[in-house]
């Protein structure tokens, strides 16, 4: 017989360190992946998580990739603490990427300093608009956000594929499926030269520090809290639950469409179909292994980027498909889930001899 | 073959309460037995016991003189003993046919004989093949019964079967149980409801706080020597003066309240009307489940229900949210502290700060402000006498009453002038108690007024002026309380009639 028993008291510490313990089972997870496969797992485990930051281009590819990851799992820190389901960030930054992209190619041929803010600020807005939709119907007509905020994806990603092949296509681009080459102004400052890494890492960064004072320090912090524990206690308390889970819809959607605008405007420069490895999918993933804490995200982020980046190199020396990325991803969270369960609750075999000599 | 059945000097105590207390009873096969008692009597725990849920600390139980172990639910079943719970343990989704084979022991085609072998005999018509959730109540609780009859049990256990019956139902269910009965079947009937049991039942035995304080035979007993025997006739030692007096101004006034639920476990209210005077306390009485709970959130706006009028101070506040009717000097104490009126995950002081009202200055333009929030908490902590002063202390490593004491704090140091509270002594000990009590009566005698919905009917005569009863979503005639008896408490209570 086997017996689950909620534990009653979880030492704080062990909860910030089960992260750690999911990402080692992940990598031994990996590497008898690769034995499977035939390869030697140490030789190819470090081709997939040295390799790609051994050298100082690896390590700003990192960041570049950590950059979307972090702000889109700060935005949807706010929502999962106060139980909103948004799982449609990977929308969010399209439609983000589509408003501020939008902005770009009006000033296509055109320069100056406040272009680069405009669209910026447009892909902001265009994340939160789109956040708002599950929000509102989840508000007013009782909706489950979680379905339509996830359907809402593949609204964006269609409506995307459209622009870039219809009416937004560079006219001069033989037909190929993007928009025309964005000005100079409309483009993230790069930080050092020969390297990817763009000014959007501040972004991400100020939107980590943001996302504490308002977690920790504010009335909505704090309401999101209580909402978060126990919806009871937050209906009895009086807060505005509607104003709230808007708000919390707004700021997630207005980090996944910075993230989204920040892609856009940086590594890529221009509107095309796959303007996003699911970043907001991947995302999800980040902000539960960050322990929805803004610091923890940081940590998460930069893990689950290399997880990115190693797939890219194992694709490139050792012809596996870079799938294999998201296979780890999903290790990722299986074992944080997995080592979660068994940190809420004790796993307690009965012995079944005990049991029959009592009759 | 005759069936005996004896508990024998069974305790269980929990921590801060008794819920058995040397438990003594003998039942035999051929008469139905009630066991009657107020809420947190002691009847579930005892059922627990015979249903093998809960092992008691001490004492016995002999089937037919053989001492039976129970230490799983399955050890009942293998000793015959059917268990039928108030709430169904029934899969919705899956057909009738589906939920009884999940358990049985033989095959399919011989199952399907057998339920039908039964549903000819005792008359029931249930079709087999539909999903259970398109069942009434009462189907519901027949396919629990058929899953006790296909094991012939010897003891059937029916735990408030009647709660969610409606009248009819209840008939045919009286009909069945009494062809068991005749048929040998133990049958043993948890209630608090008193007509039941006089015209069901052959003897009753009733508990109050853990002890069997009666056992008779019902043709003996009337509605009112059953309903004092349940409610006890100790009355408290503080008692508050009496404190109406006609000239009072109305504080608090509620009409045409009326509340419809599709859930078939909440309780509709109909027409409810009734008003407050300033320093006075209105006691609501009742069986928790008549519309306590719905009643509750009306009056504290967590339900706003239309074309309700709920005036206080002179001002119309029917539809204003907890926190805006908070500003108008309401304060509120629910029933469940651990899940509503307080998170046990957070820290004291935060706990505090959910009683967030305009003049507390806890956030300031939106910013938390730590320092008053945690100055303000130390002051409920020491006025309010809660065994600490670390403000930063989880309130899950606060007692009960510790707990309910930092709520009533919380909600009291606004200085309110009308506090709804709801079950504040339920799980407490008699410390707690009696703190809890007092504090209750000092804020009458502040000229400040208290509604009190309470189970407990000895805490509503000890600090109520007038009392009223709650039964099935309807209330009875509020009475000033130096006219009340435990007995017409008791008789109303029970769904009777007194005058």
């Amino acid at each position: 017989m086997i017996k689950i028993e909620k534990r009653n008291d979880v030492p704080m510490a062990l909860y910030f360190f089960t992260p750690f313990i999911a990402i080692i089972l992940t990598i031994l997870g990996g590497g008898i992946i690769f034995y499977i496969l035939g390869f030697n797992p140490i030789e190819a485990l470090k081709f997939y998580f040295i390799t790609p930051i051994s050298n100082l281009y690896g390590f700003s590819e990192l960041l570049l990739k950590a950059t979307p990851l972090c702000l889109i799992a700060i935005g949807l820190s706010f929502c999962f603490k106060s139980n909103n389901w948004n799982i449609g960030a990977e929308g969010q930054l399209t439609f983000g990427a589509i408003v501020g992209g939008g902005v770009a190619l009006l000033f296509y041929n055109q320069e100056g300093f406040y272009i680069l803010p405009l669209v910026i600020l447009a892909g902001a807005i265009g994340g939160m608009i789109f956040a708002l939709i599950p929000a509102v119907l989840k508000t007013y007509f009782n909706t489950n956000e979680i379905l339509v905020s996830l359907m809402l994806v593949y609204v964006s990603k269609l409506l995307l594929d459209y622009l870039v092949v219809g009416p937004w296509s560079n006219p001069e681009g033989f037909n190929f499926p993007e928009t025309r080459q964005f000005s100079d102004s409309s483009r993230m400052p790069l930080l050092f030269e020969g390297l990817r890494i763009h000014a959007g890492i501040f972004l991400a960064l100020a939107a980590v520090m943001l996302s504490w004072f308002i977690l920790y320090k504010t009335y909505l912090g704090f309401q999101i809290k209580v909402s978060g524990l126990s919806l009871k206690t937050a209906k009895y308390a009086g807060f505005k639950g509607k104003t709230m889970i808007l708000v919390v819809f707004m700021i997630s959607g207005a980090c996944a469409g910075l993230a989204g605008v920040g892609e856009i405007t940086g590594p890529i420069g221009q509107l095309h179909r796959m303007i996003s490895p699911d970043y907001g999918f991947t995302a999800i993933i980040v902000a539960f292994l960050g322990r929805l804490n803004p610091f923890g995200i940081i940590f998460a982020s930069l893990v689950v980027a290399l997880t990115y980046l190693g797939a890219e190199t194992a694709q490139i020396f050792l012809q596996i498909p870079k799938y294999t990325g998201q296979v780890f991803q999903g290790m990722i969270l299986f074992f944080l889930l997995a080592s979660d369960y068994l940190l809420f609750f004790k796993v307690k075999i009965l012995s079944l001899k005990k049991n029959e000599l009592r009759h | 073959m005759a069936t005996d059945l004896r508990i024998s000097n069974i305790s269980k105590i929990y921590p801060g309460c008794i819920a058995n207390d040397n438990v003594s009873l003998q039942f035999k096969s051929g008469k139905i037995y009630a066991l009657l008692g107020e809420n947190g009597a002691g009847k579930s725990t005892l059922v627990k016991i015979l249903s093998g849920v809960v092992s008691p600390d001490n004492g016995e139980v002999f089937l037919n003189e053989k001492n039976l172990k129970l230490s799983s639910p399955l050890d009942a079943k293998k000793n015959k003993i059917g268990m039928v719970f108030q709430h169904f343990n029934l899969f919705e989704t899956l057909s009738v046919f589906e939920n009884l084979s999940i358990d049985a022991t033989e095959d399919n085609k011989s199952l399907r004989v057998r339920i039908n072998e039964i549903l000819k005999k005792y008359n029931f018509s249930i079709d087999l093949d539909v999903p259970v959730l398109n069942l009434s109540a009462g189907q519901k609780q027949k396919v629990e019964i058929i899953r006790c009859l296909l094991r012939s049990p010897k003891v059937l256990i029916m735990d408030e079967p009647t709660s969610v019956l409606t009248e009819q139902e209840t008939e045919e269910l009286f009909i069945s149980l009494k062809k068991f009965c005749d048929e040998g079947i133990l049958i043993i009937y948890i209630t608090h409801k008193l007509k039941e049991v006089l015209s069901l039942c052959d003897e009753v035995a009733v508990m109050r706080k853990g002890k069997v304080v009666s056992v008779s035979q019902t043709q003996n007993e009337r509605v009112e020597t059953l309903a004092n025997k349940m409610v006890g006739q100790k009355l408290a030692k503080i008692k508050k003066k009496i404190n109406i007096s006609k000239n009072k101004d109305e504080i608090f006034k509620v009409k045409h309240l009326n509340f419809y639920s599709d859930d078939p476990f909440e309780t509709n209210l109909v027409n409810l009307n009734f008003s407050v005077k300033k320093g006075e306390c209105l006691g609501i009485a009742g069986i928790s489940g008549n519309g306590q709970n719905e009643l509750f959130q009306i009056l504290s706006g967590e339900i706003i229900t239309p074309d309700t009028s709920i005036i206080f101070r002179n001002k119309e506040i029917a539809k204003l949210n907890p926190k805006q009717r908070r500003e108008y000097l309401m304060a509120f104490s629910p029933e469940d502290r651990i899940s509503q009126a307080a998170v046990p995950e957070l820290k004291i002081y935060e706990n505090v700060a959910l009683n967030n009202f305009k003049s507390s200055n806890f956030f300031e333009k939106g910013l938390v402000n730590e320092r008053k929030i945690k100055e303000h908490s130390k002051k409920i902590l020491s006025d309010f006498s809660v065994n600490t002063d670390n403000v930063e202390l989880k309130s899950q490593f606060l007692s009960g009453g510790n707990l309910q004491k930092l709520i009533l704090g919380r909600e009291l140091i606004t200085a309110p002038e009308l506090l709804i509270c709801y079950n504040p002594t339920w799980g407490l000990d008699v410390g707690a108690i009696n703190y809890i009590h007092e504090t209750l009566i000092k804020i009458n005698d502040q000229e400040k007024s208290t509604i009190l919905i309470s189970t407990d009917t000895e805490e509503l005569l000890k600090l109520s002026d007038r009392i009223a009863v709650i039964y099935k979503g309807k209330l009875s005639k509020i009475m000033p309380s130096e006219e009340v008896t435990p007995e017409k408490l008791g008789i109303l209570m029970g769904g009777g009639s007194i005058d």
